[in-house]
């Protein structure tokens, strides 16, 4: 029974070809979200310690380890070999396969039971020890029924949760030779004990991962709901261990913080039901420990990824996931799945295998929030992507499009030859609600394509009357300079004309310095670092022109600038320096609003339009407070918003995402738009010019009432002065 | 409410969120009362609690797994009991003693009331202090159960589907 892995095309067209995975994910997305959420407030509660303080601390000894990586596993290994294991350190998956068989053959094993092991995955061993004529067989009910049905785990905690029951009473019934009613779960599960049992009392070696190394007694701790794992422990006479190298924790305290943080993480249990510590073998059997490197002290060497190493197999960031609930673990990572797949498949597998789904990834930064060790995901996914695309496996036309877009007068000419065809178009009587309607293939048809206005931002701005101070902000008589954004210059002048009146309308006067196109977000998201710093450079002339606040509608560049920048320009100190005293200047525009620009309460018209806040993903995830723009609008035109479920959530944009992976932007923004139509809103806001053209296109081809704008826009038009 | 009240309450209400069952039984022979009204067949006890009984079946030695697998009720001891979790540790250092608490299926796990604890961590410092009990050592809570079908929850998938608390308030041992 192989399972090989298919390409990552094959693996992603399967996915998104089957109909029922969506829903099912979002379903399971949704009730984890909900129980994972009361567990950790009841541990906040519980410990009166916010779970930031409790998932550093335990960061914070795993690090410790790895500080002394070398003392810890010498220390584990000599209490364990002192309780009668046997441990062995081995550098690779081959390495691995090679001990475990030949210890197999040389006892006269040929079954051996596995519980559920990652590890045992990584390796390929189920294939390996078939090859040479020892069966395993998967007790955890989840990976039988994978193994039978000759697939890959798609989830690291729920690792069939890919397959639907009646593809379940299928294999199922061929196995054990009966009918299942697919609706009869508890018969399926009751059969599969029996179908199981016979196993146990054949094999002769029992395999199990482990959940943490402890190395103060040299113990393992295990980690099951099921107790498959205490009978494949306690009935052969032969227990192999399989555990990477980072699984070590100096104490038993140590082990009770991953516990308090795993289960609630995982399965959103406060406890699973087995948690089994084994010290040594039963008397007269023999317990084998292989302590597995396989890439692991590569990621320890690597600076930006060794964080990587925390992790502890919870599946949290798949949870969050918005690609994943689109098309699940098997497009959506390789053997190890969800965030920390894209991750750490680089160092356990190879390049190859770890660049295919690094373009699903939006960017959004949903894993980070939940990761209960606090690795900085969405930053090591962005490493990754560039090693991919240094190595050469991005998309040509990728690579294309952001040469193209990395050149301010090439793009020029080609925004002006869009906007010339946008008023053909509308002549031609082909735009509506200003999007263009074109005979697409279906799989693109999702999103209509927005007409471009003839004139930019930056021209609108420069042919009209400023805005007269509505209030006295602290930023009266200052000048602001404007960072209109690339996408908003061209797609949304609006939003960006709309942007200045509202800094004017606290008494502070705005230019928009020359020269300025793109901060280099695109670029960079794509893993092309040298046209991102080239983008960079440009918007860091432009803005170091004067020395200003700045200020942009576009959430999105303030991120660029305040977290891309200093990577990009790490070796670079004359630019690192040049990029920081820009980004030092910049203000979201909400975050204006409410500061340095502040505008008081209610001092806009009211609005009888019921609106919502879909809130920037990036922003929202990373805590900052500019991204309650829903708190912004509220105060400013005394009104409610109308209450947007999962406003935090991605709209399916994702930069180049909703290019390179159509089915997955369609797929995010068809979950994001029926959250939007259950608030029945007349207007839906958003922070971030890429999400307000994406939401607005997405609205537009399926016909959805509501209209999509930036918040500036609508807050402009509420001014007191209005059309004066 | 004394102290110790407060944590059998709360270690009733935690085993009951893990689908596990507080029992009334306060004693060893009302645990034996309760087993058999459970079934017909003799109840199958583990060493560590035959101590307490002097009766019932206990696993056989030589093929332990093989005698018990599948058996109605199941008694054993446990040493500890989490107020927190619900949990119940079970210390079981070789296959004999833990065939009945992972073969039967009702299991009754007596514990001695002074063994209540208020949370995990100080199960864990239990442990720690215990080098001989590590050998093979579970927290248990509720019965076994699975959620790899479609998410459903199912319980009893290779272990107990039933698992019935007692804590014995005034122990001879
Ligand atoms: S990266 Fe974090 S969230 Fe993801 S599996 Fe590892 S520990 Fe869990």
């Amino acid at each position: 029974m192989s399972a090989s892995v298919q390409s990552f095309r094959e693996r992603y067209k399967r996915a998104v070809r089957d109909p029922d995975l969506k829903p099912r994910l979002l379903a399971f997305q949704r009730s984890w979200r909900h129980s994972r959420d009361a567990q950790i407030q009841r541990l906040e509660q519980r410990t009166e310690r916010p779970f930031e303080d409790l998932r550093q601390e335990f960061a914070a000894t795993k690090d410790r380890v790895r500080a002394s990586w070398d003392d810890y596993i010498s220390e584990f290994r000599s209490n364990a070999e002192a309780a009668g294991a046997t441990v062995v350190e081995l550098d690779s998956a081959a390495e691995a396969v090679e001990y475990i068989t030949s210890i197999c053959q040389s006892r006269g094993i040929d079954l051996v039971v596995k519980s559920k092991s990652m590890v045992s995955e990584e390796i390929d061993l189920n294939d390996a020890l078939e090859r040479r004529g020892i069966t395993a067989v998967e007790t955890d009910l989840g990976e039988w029924l994978l193994q039978l049905a000759e697939e890959r785990p798609s989830h690291l905690v729920m690792p069939a949760i890919h397959q639907k029951r009646q593809y379940v009473a299928q294999i199922l019934g061929g196995e054990l030779g009966t009918h299942f009613d697919p609706d009869d779960i508890p018969a399926m599960v009751a059969s599969a004990r029996d179908g199981l049992r016979k196993h146990y009392l054949q094999s002769g070696a029992g395999l199990t991962g482990a959940n943490a190394l402890v190395a103060e007694t040299g113990s393992i701790m295990v980690v099951t709901n099921e107790g498959n794992m205490r009978l494949a422990t306690s009935l052969p006479d032969v227990h192999f261990v399989t555990a990477g190298i980072e699984k070590i924790v100096p104490t038993w305290s140590d082990a009770h913080d991953q516990l308090q943080l795993l289960p609630r993480s995982a399965t959103a249990q406060q406890i699973s039901t087995y948690t089994t510590c084994m010290t040594g073998p039963q008397p007269g059997k023999e317990m084998h420990i292989i302590l597995l490197d396989n890439g692991r002290r590569d990621m320890h060497a690597d600076d930006g990824i060794a964080d990587a190493l925390r992790c502890i197999r919870c599946g949290a960031c798949a949870n969050v996931c918005p690609p994943y609930q689109v098309v699940g673990g098997h497009a959506f990572g390789h053997i190890y799945t969800g965030a920390i797949g894209l991750v750490n498949t680089t160092f356990h597998h190879s390049i190859e295998d770890a660049a295919g789904p690094q373009g699903l990834c939006v960017s959004c930064g949903a894993c980070e929030t939940v990761c209960p060790v606090a690795i900085p995901l969405q930053q090591q996914i962005l490493h990754v992507r560039r090693r991919a695309f240094d190595a050469g496996h991005s998309p040509r036309w990728e690579r294309l499009a952001l040469n193209i877009w990395s050149k301010p007068t090439v793009m020029r000419t080609a925004m002006g030859i869009a906007a010339l065809l946008s008023s053909a178009a509308r002549g031609l009587g082909l735009v509506q609600r200003a999007h263009v309607r074109l005979p697409l293939p279906s799989r693109l048809r999702w999103r209509s394509i927005p007409v471009i206005p003839l004139r930019s931002g930056q021209t609108l701005i420069a042919s009209r009357q400023p805005q007269t101070p509505i209030a006295s902000s602290p930023a009266a008589g200052l000048t602001v300079d404007l960072f209109v954004q690339c996408l908003a210059d061209r797609l949304m002048p609006q939003a960006v004309d709309a942007t200045a009146r509202l800094v004017e309308a606290g008494g502070a006067t705005v230019q928009v310095p020359g020269g300025q196109h793109c901060c280099g977000l695109p670029a960079f998201d794509a893993g092309d670092w040298d046209t991102s710093r080239i983008m960079a450079r440009q918007t860091i002339e432009s803005m170091e022109q004067h020395t200003h606040p700045i200020v942009t509608p576009a959430a999105s560049c303030v991120i660029a600038m305040q977290d891309h920048w200093p990577q990009l320009f790490a070796d670079d100190p004359d630019w690192l320096r040049r990029a920081q005293s820009v980004s030092d200047r910049i203000y979201d525009l909400a975050a204006w609003l409410d500061g340095p620009g502040r505008l008081p309460n209610n001092s806009l018209q009211p609005t009888s339009q019921l609106w919502a806040a879909h809130r920037f993903c990036q922003t929202a995830n990373r805590g900052a407070p500019e991204a309650r723009i829903d708190q912004l609008v509220a105060r400013l035109t005394d009104s409610e918003p109308a209450e947007l479920a999962e406003a935090d959530v991605c709209c399916g944009f994702g930069g180049l995402t909703s290019l390179a992976a159509p089915e997955v932007g369609a797929g995010i923004l068809q979950r994001k738009l029926d959250c939007v139509n259950a608030t029945e809103c007349d207007i839906l806001l958003t922070n971030n010019p890429g999400c307000a053209i994406h939401l607005n296109a997405g609205a537009h081809a399926w016909g959805d009432a509501h209209e999509t704008m930036h918040y500036a826009e609508f807050l402009a038009n509420l001014l007191p002065n209005d059309g004066a | 409410m004394t102290a110790s009240a407060d944590l059998a309450s709360r270690f009733a209400t935690a085993l009951s969120d893990a689908q596990g069952e507080i029992t009334d039984a306060s004693s060893w022979p009302e645990v034996w009362e309760l087993a058999t009204s459970l079934s017909s067949a003799t109840p199958v006890v583990s060493p560590d609690a035959f101590e307490q009984l002097r009766r019932g079946d206990r696993p056989d030695p030589a093929d332990p797994l093989r005698s018990i697998a599948d058996r109605a009720v199941g008694i054993t001891q446990a040493r500890l009991a989490i107020a927190e979790t619900g949990s119940v540790l079970l210390i079981e250092p070789s296959d004999v003693d833990r065939a009945v608490s992972l073969l039967t299926r009702h299991l009754i796990v007596a514990v001695d009331r002074s063994n209540l604890v208020a949370d995990l961590a100080e199960g864990f410092s239990w442990l720690a202090a215990q080098p001989q009990a590590a050998a093979y050592a579970t927290f248990v809570t509720g019965p076994s159960r699975t959620a790899d079908i479609e998410r459903s929850l199912t319980i009893g998938v290779q272990g107990p589907s039933r698992l019935s608390v007692a804590i014995i308030q005034d122990s001879s041992s």
